[in-house]
């Protein structure tokens, strides 16, 4: 079953992620990193780019996965991924409010992509936290009654 | 430390494994079984066994990056398609060359490519120069 071309531009409800300090060392340790600032006991302790990862990727899609009307089935692969970082690192303590969008809906060949955007803030302060703009591919469902988009 | 263009960052060079996947898994949150279950994957995987991770790749391209850009407050944004997959037991190098500075800001071709040359991440970064 194809994806469903209306919800484009669909907002789903804003969830909220607190950073932890552990959860921090888990991920630098998992990428080998080697900055001490990732493994800190102290103020200075912040996260690896991609940490953010851990609470856009699987998080941001699950609510969206769930609408039955999307239409989102198992067969998928992550095709692209973009994060933009606005100010400062994250570090332990910090708490974002997350917004997912979905951005567009389009074919090619057999596969549909699907993009999701998702802003987070620093909840409190509304501060720009970042902007992950994350691409799905699901493989084989794309209508196959005409060429082209389904969507844009 | 200041970036001019042509620059070529220093490389991360990573070989994958049942157990680099299943710490990135746990640590990312994204446990699909295509990234460290033999069995699962040998129904679904392009490869016909386990792969790592998408983000893993871009995960390491970025530790590259805030290597070269003083810290992860030098990262400002990185885009990546993830173009092949990179079967677990394969060793990848991640490299990025400098196109072009700007306003103290330095653009970033970056790449991820197999011993047998297989592009397996293609993409574009903006780091402090």
């Amino acid at each position: 079953m194809a994806l469903n071309p209306a919800k484009v531009g669909a907002v789903y409800p804003t969830y909220r992620y607190e950073v932890a300090r552990e959860k921090i060392r888990e991920y630098a340790t998992a990428l080998g990193e080697s900055d001490p600032r990732y493994t800190a006991e102290g103020d200075d302790c912040v996260a690896p780019p991609t940490f953010v990862a851990a609470f856009t990727i699987t998080r941001g899609a699950l609510d969206l996965f769930a609408d039955p009307e999307l239409g989102a089935h198992p067969a998928l692969v992550h095709g692209s991924q973009r994060f933009v970082w606005h100010g400062r690192p994250l570090r332990p303590g910090d708490v974002l409010a997350c917004t997912p969008r979905i951005a567009s809906i389009t074919a090619r060949g057999r596969n549909e992509f699907l993009v999701i955007e998702l802003d987070c803030v620093h909840e409190g302060s509304g501060e720009p936290a970042l902007t992950a703009e994350t691409t799905i591919v699901f493989l084989g469902s794309a209508p196959q009654d005409g060429a082209g988009e389904a969507a844009a | 430390m200041s970036l001019a263009v042509g620059d070529v960052l220093d490389p991360v060079t990573q070989q994958s494994s049942l157990v680099t996947s299943v710490m990135y898994a746990a640590a990312s949150g994204d446990y699909n079984p295509l990234h460290y279950d033999p069995e699962f994957a040998g129904q679904v995987s392009p490869t016909g066994g386990p792969i790592a991770h998408g983000m893993y790749s871009m995960g390491l391209t970025s530790r590259m990056l805030a290597a070269a850009a003083g810290g992860p407050e030098g990262v400002l944004e990185l885009q990546v398609r993830f173009s092949k997959p990179w079967p677990l037991g394969a060793t990848a190098t991640f490299s990025g060359t400098v196109t072009a500075v700007e306003d103290g800001v330095a653009t970033v071709e970056v790449g991820g490519e197999l011993e047998d040359g297989t592009r397996i991440l293609t993409g574009t970064a903006r780091i402090r120069a």
